[in-house]
């Protein structure tokens, strides 16, 4: 059977059974893997995937069930367990499906791939590396073209089909000189062509450069309140920590998000305009539907520093009242802002410019305490030396409100684009 | 219980081949102030085949287990080893022995309804709600998972094995006394299903009233002063201490990666008090939370001494890095899917306990924390580790004192562990963690209370 008959045999499986509303999601693929582990290929991987999740309604409760095997006996005892699962759950006036609204068909990304030319690539990156940045050791990469198609149906009739392919590269790596290195760090990217060089994609040649310059480090002197530079790599990852305290189905459903009353209200400084943009040319095969059924549109979430919108499912959505979110993506885009990199350091007296976070979960009230990886002091306009054994912590929802500026450079990896950042009000202590 | 469709298979295979069937379930319920939020039930299920060729290694999955898949998933990944073999050329020799034979199943498979995970958490919300409704918020999970593998290999130990785990996870939220809101988790469960562990809700009152108890304190906390300072760990930190800071730079991929630990085998990494131990399936005497009988390699388990005395005098490996090192490998070789090759991995690792008492470690800090919940944490190649801790309280003068909120301790572990002056006499398991690495993995981590220096994130 096809994906679409699999998914058509599934709802109407799921309705005989007595499901009053159903969805389901089918997708199979096939995944190519080149594994190098400490620097010396190790692995090529093949995988053909599947994958079904349905979810069904009866008398408002829900029962959800995922699985991997597609051939009808497995479907059907599937079906039976997702009927189970909903009769023995809790009845809730919010669980619903997307309406019909309009049905489509996308394609996105590269689906013919080149397996030898990948594999070439990646040895051609492993060689760029010793020669460009001989004191780098690349603990692991993984590289690796996936494609696959997937559909959703629910018993709305909303249908759409999504066909995409790409390869993306995940690289881990130190810097070392004898006894002495650097710490770790790691770097992913999507892109759709093997047209340039893979050791060219993002920050990776910034990041090899500095972790070079990390083998010699000092902890941060002493104790201070002081300025940030957050690079786009840890950038994104404070955004989705925020994004999930403060905008996301869990706290705004039980209303402990500090930014619950938020909306259209001002939570971050002017300068900061953020969005989730799947739909962007800069995103390698994006999303194009929510798992809810909805098709995917690009959205704003702060706009010059004003919340425009939450971050909910259609459940989110129904329980709280506030609108659902037009994608539901982690296509993070921040806009640019008029002021270079350089000029950002220029502006720091005394603190650091960190390239990763290695933090504790931060609370819900936004409060995050964790180690500065990676990191380089700034003393009076310049970069002085890399850091160890630094910690910088504050509260994420103060942080916003305190941007001193935003770089005009920006760093696209195939899923963000993101630019530095130069925050005020951190505590940053050393040992 | 899966059926052994690749057992047959074993004449044919070649070299050093794995051949591994396996069925990966999860059973999640979550209440999120009542409402059901989550109720979900996955299987994931297959058959794969990793083929070793002079040094490289070609793998192949598919989620149809049929005796013609089987044979597919061997051809596919005999073709990826030989694309590899061709264009690589490593020209490294097979493996040595690890012995024969077939460990059978050890436990018996089943599968727990839907609903009984339902009527759990309903009970217990029911029970935190009626009995604390002041609570800004309440999150009851009730959750299991269990991964059933096959394996049969060319050389080495056959094996069927089955790792079930079952927890309830508590999360409560309070308003605190600036307006904000503080919030305490914790799991309770372990080894096994979950209508056998979980038989009563009553059971874990005690568990409920302690954490509502421990979060109001929170509630009216202080936050930590940031620096370098004299902490306590309760037990509950131990194993993540040694699962983050020794576990991880040990690992022997790792190792040869870069990690420090390259350069320090036979050197003194920890004070004496110190030793750590990876073990398979028996600790002290007892089953470990997860235990491991034979790894995905086919070698059969066994502890690895990773720490004695202070003294850093092993690696954990698999059956190439072994080989690599000239060590031998001790079963350390573990996949999370059935789609998933196997990876160095922790299985239950563990600082041994010493011979002082909880009561006198506080009393020897003149100021100071001690630390009791641990939340996530990280490790670095360097073996500069962090970990979030989520309850604790000050030590001022020997006692201790007020609450602490939120914070995150790190340190560098080869020179933290030379700073620990006392152990306590007891050990906590704790096995409700994922530790992730490419995959992720179920692990057991376990220590003493431990007295030390660490550098503490604060205002």
């Amino acid at each position: 059977m096809t994906n679409r008959e699999i998914a058509e045999y599934t709802l109407d499986a799921l309705k005989k059974a007595g499901a009053d509303h159903a969805q389901c999601i089918v997708s199979t693929g096939k995944v190519d893997e080149f594994n190098v582990d400490g620097g010396e290929f190790s692995l090529l991987r093949t995988l053909f995937n599947s994958n079904i999740t349905m979810k069904a309604l009866k008398d408002g409760k829900k029962g959800i069930i995922s699985a991997n095997r597609l051939d009808k006996e497995s479907i059907d005892k599937a079906v039976q367990e997702c009927i189970a699962a909903a009769e023995s759950s809790v009845s809730d006036e919010a669980e619903a499906i997307a309406p019909k609204i309009r049905n489509a068909n996308f394609t996105a990304g590269v689906l013919e791939p080149d397996r030898d030319k990948l594999f070439d690539r990646i040895k051609e990156f492993v060689a760029d590396v010793k020669n460009d940045y001989p004191k780098i050791i690349l603990e692991q990469v993984i590289s690796k073209y996936s494609s696959g198609e997937s559909v959703f149906m629910n018993t709305n009739g909303v249908e759409f089909t999504y066909t995409c392919g790409n390869y993306d590269i995940n690289a881990m790596f130190s810097a070392h000189e004898g006894e002495k290195s650097s710490s770790f760090n790691y770097y992913y990217a999507l892109f759709d062509s093997l047209d340039r060089k893979l050791i060219d994609i993002g920050m990776q040649r910034t990041l090899f450069a500095e972790s070079e310059r990390q083998i010699d480090t000092k902890p941060f002197p002493g104790k201070t309140v002081g300025k940030v530079i957050i690079s786009p790599a840890c950038l994104a990852e404070m955004l989705f920590i925020a994004f999930g305290n403060f905008i996301s189905d869990a706290t705004i459903i039980d209303k402990t998000s500090p930014w619950i009353s938020m909306l259209g209200k001002q939570v971050a400084s002017e300068k900061l305009s953020v969005y989730t943009k799947p739909l962007d040319e800069r995103v390698v095969c994006g999303e194009r539907f929510t798992g809810d059924g909805f098709m995917s549109e690009n959205m704003e979430i702060i706009k010059n520093g004003v919340l425009k919108n939450f971050y909910l499912s259609n459940y989110g959505s129904r329980k709280t009242g506030f609108p659902r979110a037009l994608n539901l993506s982690q296509n993070l885009f921040v806009d640019p802002g008029d002021t270079s990199l350089d000029e950002l350091i220029k502006n720091v007296d005394r603190g650091i410019i960190m390239n990763r976070f290695s933090g504790g979960q931060p609370s819900t009230n936004g409060d995050f305490s964790g180690v500065a990886k990676n990191s380089f002091l700034i003393e009076n306009g310049k970069i002085t030396h890399a850091l160890s054994e630094t910690m910088v912590s504050g509260n994420l929802a103060d942080m916003f409100k305190n941007i001193i500026g935003i770089s005009s450079e920006t760093v696209c990896d195939g899923i963000t684009v993101l630019p530095y950042i130069l925050f005020d009000g951190i505590t940053i202590s050393g040992k | 219980m899966l059926e052994d469709k690749i057992s047959k298979f074993k004449s044919v295979l070649k070299g050093h081949t794995e051949l591994r069937a396996q069925v990966n379930t999860k059973r999640r319920v979550t209440l999120l102030n009542g409402n059901l939020v989550n109720n979900l039930r996955s299987e994931e299920s297959g058959v794969s085949a990793r083929v070793y060729k002079n040094g490289v290694y070609g793998f192949a999955s598919s989620a149809e287990y049929s005796d013609e898949k089987i044979k597919a998933v061997l051809a596919a990944a005999e073709e990826n080893a030989g694309f590899m073999d061709l264009h690589i050329k490593k020209n490294k020799p097979m493996f040595p022995s690890v012995g024969s034979g077939k460990k059978e199943l050890q436990y018996t498979v089943k599968d727990v309804e839907q609903k009984v995970f339902i009527e759990f958490a309903k009970e217990i919300d029911a029970y935190i709600s009626t009995k604390y409704p002041n609570l800004a918020s309440r999150t009851v999970t009730a959750f299991s998972d269990s991964m059933e593998k096959l394996l049969v290999v060319s050389d080495g130990c056959d094996s069927h094995s089955l790792i079930p785990r079952s927890y309830v996870y508590l999360f409560m939220t309070a308003n605190a006394n600036d307006g904000t809101t503080v919030e305490l988790f914790k799991p309770v469960g372990g080894f096994g299903y979950f209508s056998d562990i979980f038989t009563d809700p009553a059971a874990l009152y005690e568990d409920i009233d302690n954490l509502y108890s421990d979060l109001m304190k929170k509630a009216e906390g202080v936050y930590c002063e940031a620096g370098y300072k004299d902490v306590v760990m309760h037990p509950n930190l131990a194993g993540i201490l040694a699962h983050e800071a020794v576990g991880h730079p040990v690992e022997a991929d790792l190792v040869l990666g870069g990690s420090v630990a390259a350069h320090n085998l036979g050197k003194q990494v920890a004070s004496e008090l110190v030793t750590m131990v990876d073990f398979a399936h028996t600790a002290l005497g007892e089953t470990v939370p997860l235990p491991v009988y034979v790894d995905d390699e086919g070698t059969p388990a066994e502890d690895a001494v990773l720490i004695k005395d202070g003294i850093l005098v092993g690696y954990m490996n698999n059956r190439e890095t072994a080989q690599h090192f000239g060590m031998k490998p001790q079963g350390n070789a573990r996949a999370y899917l059935f789609s998933d090759e196997p990876l160095i991995r922790m299985r239950n690792t563990a600082i041994l306990p010493g011979k002082d008492k909880l009561e006198d470690m506080i009393a020897a800090i003149d100021d100071g924390y001690y630390l009791i919940e641990p939340n996530n944490g990280q490790a670095d190649t360097t073996s500069e580790f962090m970990f979030g801790v989520c309850m604790g309280y000050e030590i001022k003068k020997g006692k201790l004192g007020r609450a602490i909120r939120d914070t995150t301790i790190s340190g560098v572990a080869f020179e933290m562990l030379k700073t620990v002056d006392m152990l306590s006499d007891d050990m906590v398991w704790l096995s409700a963690g994922v530790c992730g690495k490419k995959q992720p993995m179920p692990v057991g981590m376990g220590g003493p209370a431990i007295k030390c220096k660490v550098n503490i994130g604060g205002r």
